[in-house]
């Protein structure tokens, strides 16, 4: 059972699962976006008659024409996206100015092309270190200041400094981001590449001063978002308002360029990094500080740093954390924020110190293992990243390695092996679902959850299966739709801790209902039973004591002349989290890697790659490894490939294309052995903890350590090119 | 304006899995946009619409093509055959089996291009190691990387065209 076929394989694999941009509706028209070339200053003025006058068009939308829009509201993920036709200014290059509306997309596109804008130029502020820029301390208010870090980095017997440098990374989900709006007098629909239809659907009711029982956002696939369809972004409000004008369905679907621009990328980074240790290697001190890009006028929450205080056993902590204002589209979320980006310096800095004090790097980490939450002294729902570490290395071959660097060869190649240690963030959000039993003795379950190519309909299907004890084909997944019952955003790692949480509560919810249905019912084995005494198996209820005493979910409806009977179950974890006790835990990991690097050629591969996963319970083994071993080849990118190039004159992406832009291919990835270790959380109702980010962390230190084992070359910059290897 | 913006529609034959359709086009049409926005054959995906991702892979001729850079009238009196024609008597492709056993998939936006690639590839008899698979999978991106899982269903279905020969 938990090694189940993804129950959305089918339609997948044919074709058959409709994304958004699958979806035509009668009378659709298209749009397409015209956008700024340069980085700041006005619009000066903006000539539309041409694109106009081309064969199809029907409307062309600018600052100066669009109907007003108000104030989106806040989120609890910062203010919203600017909105850019409120005025006539230009806070970025690839900032939307227009929209053209027309009957084919290929008219759209082409009288897009029509579209004359004049601007007034200012000088862009592109760099982390311009004077100019507008900087932002502790945005978010997630430093962290415990002990006296400066006071124990002076007296620490062994101390490090250095400066890590990560570039700009695009989510480039494979899927173009679409909204198809319809307006049906002031009812609005948008199907929209949304990881959080609720947060989507209030946006658009905000905007458009709609209640929200008027906005219906539906996303029932998703061609993968990694944190891109977490904020409401202006081409969906585009889309929409372009319906309006036009009375009829626009699609609107961004180009693969637009996606560099539109819709959030990794922050570019860098951070200055301070540790204190003894000579026995334990941490006394770590002072870590990032410095990350951020739009003009915009805010994004990612903390770099935010990982760094609970990884390890420290008595003196300090983070800081700096946002920097520039020229450049807003950053947004990208597949494990921050945490990614600060794993990368602190295990980089740890290889390098378990060198200088002479400690193997997996012992120096086992000896600075926290065996409580170093900050709050709580224990942890669970950690089992002891174990992750020393199971790694004994199914790596750790120890089978030479230590010193750029002892191993292969012919021309020089091997190394490198690992990091990994503490991931715990975060859960409210969280409801609705099931129910029909007629036919089968169940539904409702939520406005996403499947982002997670795994949502699948272990969501093989839970509601086995707490009503029914086969996983008997049970219906609806989500994807705001109208469901409130679930959060697909992000954070939040969704399967939190779904199958609330999937846990509705499912007692239910059988309680249905025990309440037969309390008085002469003819039911069931009267006057309660909850602790049944159990559930075969599509009926039952003794737990005496399974021949029970009956079939299908007879109890149909006796009582009920067409279903419903339950709602609902769960806030971060609520109840403050008096738990415990510190609820998020995944942790330890990360192996072999690479091979062409001393001549400069030449970087990675050759072995081994995740030791802490997941707590683990519902489905074929989903939660695909879900470790997507965020390694993310990972992979981030340590070998992926760079946003932003021209450092106009603020242009240079490389907005996917033959620019690497991202890892199939012969870039070798085979990815992953094991899961630990057992269910003793926080989350269910046992579970979220999987879906931390395959991405750990990677890129466990690769550079690897490099500069089999180099003796430290390279503190992502990723990792040629040119710093040879 | 330019001539080029005055674009008349053209009839324009084609025949996708053994099906033979006429359609009103613009000249400018790709295959791709062809088969997504007017034959209703939307299992093809767009993923860059500039060759670069692979998912939009389609087999002309019974040969491996990225659709959108291929004109819809450029396909008059070719077959094209899609993830919709590749079922056996109504029974998933074994490619397509093999891919929901192996989890070679997540989101599943690549996986039409992925599982026509594969067909392709397997004809081509490019699939005799994983390193060969690999190399000449590497045209069909996954953002999702599911490479591994990809690999190991393509080599489960050579492996079981190999003994079967
Ligand atoms: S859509 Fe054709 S190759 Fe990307
Ligand atoms: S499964 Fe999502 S891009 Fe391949």
């Amino acid at each position: 059972m938990t090694a189940l076929d993804r129950v959305d394989a089918p339609l997948k694999v044919s074709g058959s699962a409709p994304y958004p941009s699958d979806f035509t509706l009668p009378d659709q028209v298209h749009a397409v976006l015209v956008q700024s070339t340069v980085a700041a200053g006005r619009i000066s003025a903006i000539d539309t008659t041409a694109a106009l006058a081309a064969p199809g068009v029907l409307a062309v939308i600018t600052h100066e024409n669009a109907p007003p829009l108000a104030d989106l509201p806040m989120t609890p993920l910062g203010a919203p996206p600017r909105f850019p036709f409120k005025d006539d200014r230009i806070i970025h290059c690839g900032q939307h100015v227009a929209v053209v509306v027309a009957g084919t997309h290929e008219q759209a596109a082409s009288a897009a092309r029509l579209v004359q804008v004049s601007y007034e130029t200012a000088k862009p502020v592109l760099d982390l270190d311009d004077p100019r820029a507008e900087v932002v301390d502790n945005g978010w208010g997630m430093e962290v200041d415990v002990g006296d870090a400066e006071a124990a980095l002076s007296s620490a017997e062994i101390t490090y400094e250095e400066t890590f440098d990560i570039a700009p990374e695009a989510n480039n989900p494979l899927g173009l981001f679409t909204t198809l709006a319809s307006w049906d007098s002031d009812r609005l629909t948008v199907h929209d590449c949304s990881q959080w239809p609720i947060m989507t659907r209030q946006a658009l009711a905000t905007a458009f001063g709609l209640p929200e029982s008027d906005v219906r956002v539906l996303v029932p696939y998703l061609g993968g978002g990694f944190g891109a369809g977490l904020r409401a972004w202006s081409h969906t409000l585009l889309a929409a308002l372009a319906a309006r004008v036009v009375g009829r369905p626009v699609k609107l679907v961004l180009t693969r360029p637009q996606m560099f621009t539109s819709v959030g990328h990794r922050a570019r980074s860098r951070q200055r990094l301070r540790l204190g240790m003894t000579g026995a290697g334990r941490l006394v001190a770590i002072d870590q500080e990032s410095t990350a890009a951020l739009g003009a006028e915009e805010d994004n929450f990612s903390a770099v740093v935010l990982g760094t205080p609970h990884a390890y056993d420290c008595p003196n902590v300090a983070t800081h954390d700096r946002q920097v204002r520039l020229n450049i589209p807003n950053p947004g979320f990208m597949r494990a924020p921050g945490h990614a980006e600060g794993n990368f310096a602190l295990e980089s800095a740890l290889d390098e110190l378990s060198y200088r004090v002479g400690i193997d790097p997996v012992e120096l980490r086992l000896r600075n293992f926290a065996e409580v939450h170093p900050q709050s002294g709580l224990p942890w729902s669970s950690n089992a990243l002891r174990e992750c570490l020393q199971v790694g290395a004994e199914r790596f071959g750790w120890r089978d390695r030479s230590p010193v660097p750029r002892s191993t060869r292969d012919g021309n190649w020089l091997v190394g092996y490198g690992m990091a240690g990994v503490t991931f963030g715990w975060y859960a959000a409210p969280c409801r679902a609705r099931l129910s039993i029909l007629a036919s003795g089968t169940a539904v379950l409702k939520a406005a959850a996403t499947d982002i190519g997670t795994g949502t309909y699948t272990i969501a299907a093989q839970q509601v299966a086995e707490l009503l004890g029914l086969r996983v084909d008997q049970v219906r997944v609806e989500i994807g739709d705001s109208d469901l019952p409130p679930a959060p955003q697909s992000g954070g790692s939040g969704l399967a801790v939190a779904l199958t949480g609330a999937i846990q509560v509705a499912a007692a919810n239910l059988l309680r209902a249905l025990l309440d249905e037969v309390a008085a019912d002469a003819r039911s084995p069931l009267r006057g039973r309660r909850l602790d005494e049944v159990t559930a198996s075969d599509g009926r209820l039952h003794l737990i004591d005496d399974p021949a005493v029970g009956e079939k979910y299908a007879d109890v409806l149909a006796r009582h002349g009920l067409d279903e009977l419903t339950a709602d179950g609902e769960l806030d974890l971060a609520a109840a989290a403050a008096d738990a006790g415990v510190a609820p835990a998020g995944a942790f990991a330890a990360r192996f890697a072999e690479v091979r690097v062409d001393e001549d050629l400069g030449l970087l591969r990675v050759t072995r790659l081994l995740s030791v996963v802490d997941g707590g319970r683990i519902l489905n083994e074929k989903t939660a490894r695909s879900q470790i071993i997507g965020g390694t080849v993310m990972g992979i990118g981030m340590a070998m490939f992926e760079e946003v190039a932003f021209d450092h004159a106009t603020g242009r992406v240079a490389n907005a294309t996917f033959g620019d832009y690497l991202i890892p291919v199939n012969a870039d990835v070798p085979d990815l052995d992953v094991v899961f270790v630990g057992g269910p959380d003793a926080f989350s109702p269910t046992g579970v903890k979220g999987l879906g980010e931390v395959g991405v962390v750990g990677v890129p230190a466990a690769i550079a350590n690897a490099v500069y084992h089999a180099t003796g070359r430290r390279i503190r910059s992502l990723p990792i090119t040629i040119d710093q290897l040879m | 304006m330019s001539d080029a913006l005055r674009q008349t529609p053209e009839l324009v034959t084609l025949t996708v899995n053994g099906s033979v359709h006429q359609v009103q086009l613009d000249s400018r049409t790709t295959l791709l946009d062809a088969l997504r926005d007017h034959l209703e054959l939307s299992g093809t995906k767009k993923g860059c619409d500039q060759g670069a991702c692979g998912a939009c892979t389609v087999l002309l001729d019974g040969k491996r093509i990225v659709s959108c850079l291929v004109l819809a009238a450029q396909c008059e009196g070719r077959e094209v055959t899609t993830v919709e024609g590749v079922t056996v008597d109504g029974r998933p492709h074994a490619v397509q089996e093999a891919f929901c056993r192996h989890d070679a998939l997540q989101c599943g936006y690549c996986t039409p291009g992925q599982v026509m690639s594969a067909i392709s590839l397997l004809a081509e008899g490019r699939a005799g190691s994983d390193d060969e698979i690999r190399e000449f999978m590497s045209g069909n991106l996954c953002r999702c990387g599911a490479y591994p899982n990809i690999v190991a269903a393509i080599r489960e279905v050579a492996g079981q065209e190999a003994t079967s020969r």
